[in-house]
């Protein structure tokens, strides 16, 4: 190892020696790592300071590519062999990390630190039972018998709220729940009752509930067992409300740190506090100016998307299946969505609120009136291209939406020249406005997908939706896969393009601080139903269906900003 | 996976081989020249073929003879081989054990090889053990049977050097060192392309599997490195590489004709031949049945197994 250090301690050869008590449990100091790649070194850290006091929690906050994530890489001493790591020191209770051989390493790993990954269905083997996942690293570490680590095994996944820990020990991970199979992956955490913990964005990659039931039960565990953690998250938000000491990091810097208050309410740096204004918080309105008529522009009359198709039996023999057994992507969803209007439209994964844009654009069948104008339409075949130049959609995710082999001014080319908006001759001309519409530099048109960052990336697709000049854009969580700056500006575009254009839009989107953000009404789907539908104002009202406010509750909001904070907390 | 999943599996198995004795029927109905006279050859005066023709049933309309066929093959009558007057049933019986015996021992050869072989490339991916095991896979594959077959007979078969018979065939059950002195270099001529395949199939499954989530996740639960590998990396490679020798299966079944045509093995892909070459009918339509039961068995049974290896894999 290439690392110079500054260690005070003697080198610590033998586990067994006592660590000093009165050290920080996580000390890292003048750290700096960068990455060999065949264009020279790139830097991911740079000068890191970080201390962890014993039960205290630390949040590391940064965009992607901050570095955040090879903070915990280095720290789990499990980096790539490219890895260069210039100088400085990581001591965990005193002890230097950086000088531990890996057969050492294999000691502390699960041990001394160990981790909680953001996606709790990948980072479980499936073919391997849950039981056997837990009782291996109480078997590797603490030497018990497979008996006894069944036992220990049990009771703790019970500390962990899960009901039936023992059922679960024998079942695999594609048989229990998302947030089940995260309590799984804490209860492993846990286990050898570790000094330190590394969250790495536990949440993200679960429902807005689900998250909420994983953050109540960290916060349980860690006043419990006192565990030291590191808290690495995106969502401001969030780690407001957990954490103790905040760290944000930009492109390996380390820009600000100190108590989480004094950082949120007092950033001292510009990143720090461009990142807290971009978080999206409710009370801050963005949209436009609620519209004045009441005429719908698009009414949907109980609209059905079945996904269990006919079987065979049932379509020969023409018999009605029976109604408990078929799966209704969306059943009898009646709502509108007037001129110039921005609607919402919110529910966890499975709710139906993506079948519903799918069934509005045609690409879904569906049962069921859906009112356009003058036009009616009870069925996908009946769509005409004249609804379909109306209606638009932008998708999640543009690196799937755009064709890679396109330049953007052919992909920008291919509504204009469908519906025949502007004479051939014109389209050069429009596509330049267009890339201008949605604030891009023109010569970006001779460029293909692959070269522009993701939230250029997604103004393209807003651009080509808008290129159709229609008066519907179903927008399916559009900024879901953005960083929450880049997120802030392609929201702020959005609603800019509304302005201008009095387009209506759907604005698909698990994210309630956001919608309550823009939109002017707002619709909650669970399991395909429409539970709730209400004007923004009203989001507090006594009369909102239960989900809603579940759902309300469950989203952190960010502390600060001069906002009544205690105004959604209460559960 | 349910019982009706598998009892609706065995029913299409079941169609398929229903259409396959339609296919290899009409094939051997429609060959052209009449089959009477073929194998009359010089002695095919018009009262010899009149004859054969009626012992043949092929004075009866197609329909006639092809329900005469299956009811038979139904009962296990395959009828009589003509050129060697004993019941098809009999030779194709004696033939398949032989040819089962050589396939399965070339399968266990290649299944204890190169699943280890595909894993250890894919643990030392880019080194030098890695570059070794890539080249002699490409050679492997590269390779026909007949060019491997010769190679390996001039190197361990030669008349005064050889430590193995050139050709020939002896039971399991008569002789096992004799077995298996015959078995080697068949089996391993069968083996090579296959297991030049599926190592390549393992080492790319396992690669893949090495950089995924999970095995990242139990190396920092601090596991060691050969729990992680055997343990949670390998298992999870497997089940991909059942199906693809599953589809090997069907390469496997051509190789036998070939493989046992060198080495003088007595099996079906030897009598297949023979029998061709001699018009016997009733032979070529056992075999070729035979072997087409065999293959839809084993991609069955692939699926079988996979569901084991993949909890996830549910069928219903």
């Amino acid at each position: 190892m290439s690392a110079t250090h500054v260690n005070t301690h003697p080198p610590v050869k033998d586990k067994a020696v006592p660590f000093d008590a009165k050290a920080p449990r996580l000390a890292i100091r003048n750290y700096s790592l960068s990455y060999a790649t065949s264009n020279g070194p790139v830097k991911a850290l740079n000068n890191i300071n970080l201390e962890i006091a014993p039960g205290e929690t630390h949040g590391l906050v940064g965009e992607s590519g901050s570095g955040k994530s090879s903070m915990a890489w280095s720290i789990m001493r499990y980096l790539p062999d490219n890895a260069i790591e210039k100088h400085g020191a990581i001591r965990l209770a005193g002890q230097e990390l950086l000088e531990m051989s890996p057969r050492q390493m294999i000691d502390i790993r699960g041990q001394r630190i160990s981790m909680v990954f953001q996606d709790p269905s990948t980072s479980l083997n499936p073919t391997m039972r849950i039981g056997d996942q837990i009782t291996e690293v109480l078997m590797a570490h603490r030497g018990l018998t497979k008996a006894q680590a069944r036992a220990e095994a049990e009771a703790a996944l019970a500390r962990t709220g899960i009901t039936r820990p023992k059922e679960m020990l024998s079942r695999y991970p594609h048989e229990a729940s998302g947030g089940e199979k995260q309590r799984v992956v804490i209860a492993t955490a846990f286990a050898c009752e570790p000094e330190l913990i590394i969250f790495d964005e536990p949440t993200t990659a679960l429902d807005i509930l689900t998250a909420r039931q994983i953050l109540d039960l960290f916060n349980r565990l860690r006043e419990e067992t006192h565990v030291s953690a590191l808290y690495i998250s995106h969502d401001l938000g969030l780690v407001s409300r957990i954490a103790d000491q905040v760290s944000v990091l930009h492109h390996g810097d380390l820009v600000e740190h100190g108590p989480v208050d004094e950082v949120f309410n007092n950033p001292q740096d510009s990143y720090t506090r461009r990142l807290i204004s971009a978080v999206p918080h409710p009370d801050r309105w963005l949209g436009v100016k609620k519209p004045e008529t009441k005429e719908p522009l698009l009414s949907l009359d109980a609209v059905s998307v079945r996904y269990s198709p006919l079987s065979f039996k049932e379509k020969v023999l023409k018999i009605k299946p029976d109604e408990s057994e078929i799966f209704w992507g969306a059943k009898d969803v009646s709502l509108s969505v007037r001129p110039g209007e921005l609607l919402g439209i919110v529910g966890e994964s499975g709710s139906g609120k993506s079948t519903i844009a799918k069934a509005l654009t045609g690409l879904n069948d569906f049962t069921g009136k859906v009112k356009f104008g003058d036009i009616e339409v009870n069925g996908r075949k009946q769509i005409s291209r004249d609804y379909r130049r109306k209606v638009q959609i932008v998708f999640q995710h543009p690196d799937a939406s755009l064709n890679p082999r396109q330049t953007i001014g052919t992909i920008l080319s291919r509504p204009l020249h469908l519906y025949d908006v502007v004479p051939s001759d014109q389209i050069k001309d429009r596509i330049r406005e267009l890339l201008e519409l949605v604030r891009l530099p023109t010569e970006y048109a001779d460029r293909y997908p692959h070269q522009l960052s993701g939230g250029e990336k997604q103004r393209v697709a807003i651009a080509r939706a808008f290129a159709a000049e229609p008066d519907l854009v179903i927008c399916d969580e559009v900024t879901a896969a953005l960083d929450v700056s880049v997120q802030a500006s392609v929201t702020e575009l959005l609603v800019n393009l509304q302005k201008d254009t009095g387009t209506a839009c759907i604005f698909i989107t698990h994210d309630l601080n956001l919608i309550r953000q823009i939109a002017h009404r707002i619709a909650v789907m669970q399991h395909g139903k429409l539970v709730d539908l209400f004007d923004r104002d009203d989001a507090d009202a006594a009369d909102r269906h239960s989900y809603t406010r579940a759902l309300l509750d469950a989203v952190p909001v960010q502390v600060s900003l001069g906002v009544n904070e205690t105004e959604h907390e209460n559960v | 996976m349910t019982i009706g999943y598998l009892f609706r599996r065995l029913l299409s198995i079941l169609l398929v081989l229903v259409i396959v004795t339609f296919a290899v029927f009409a094939i051997t109905a429609v060959l052209p020249g009449n089959a009477a006279i073929m194998i009359l050859g010089e002695y095919a005066t018009p009262d010899a073929v009149a004859a054969l023709e009626k012992q043949l049933h092929l004075d009866l309309p197609w329909y006639m003879q092809y329900s005469g066929w299956v009811s038979g093959v139904i009962h296990g009558d395959f009828g009589m081989s003509l050129r060697l007057s004993l019941p098809v049933s009999d030779v194709v019986g004696e033939a398949f054990v032989n040819s089962a015996v050589l396939a399965g021992t070339a399968l266990v050869l290649v299944t204890i090889i190169a699943i280890p072989l595909g894993a250890i490339a894919a643990v030392s991916r880019g080194k030098l053990m890695d570059l070794l095991l890539a080249v002699f896979s490409y050679m492997g594959s590269a390779l026909p049977e007949f060019v491997t077959a010769t190679l390996l007979l001039v190197v361990f078969a030669a008349p005064k050097t050889g430590i193995f018979p050139a050709g020939g065939f002896t039971a399991p059950w008569e002789s096992i060192p004799g077995f298996f002195s015959h078995v080697v270099l068949p089996a391993v001529t069968l083996g090579l392309v296959l297991m030049a395949h599926i190592s390549r199939q393992v080492r790319s499954e396992m690669s893949e599997v090495l950089s995924s989530d999970f095995v990242r996740a139990a190396r920092l639960k601090g596991l060691t490195e050969k729990r992680v590998i055997w343990r949670h990396a390998l298992p999870n490679s497997l089940a991909p590489a059942v199906a693809v020798i599953s589809l090997d299966i069907g390469y496997l079944l051509g190789g036998i004709i070939v493989v046992e045509e060198i080495f003088a093995w007595p099996g079906l892909g030897r009598l297949l031949i023979y029998a061709l070459e001699n018009r016997d009918l009733p032979v070529i339509q056992a075999v070729t049945l035979l072997l087409a039961t065999v293959y839809a068995l084993s991609n069955f049974l692939s699926d079988v197994i996979i569901a084991i290896l993949d909890p996830r894999v549910r069928y219903a």
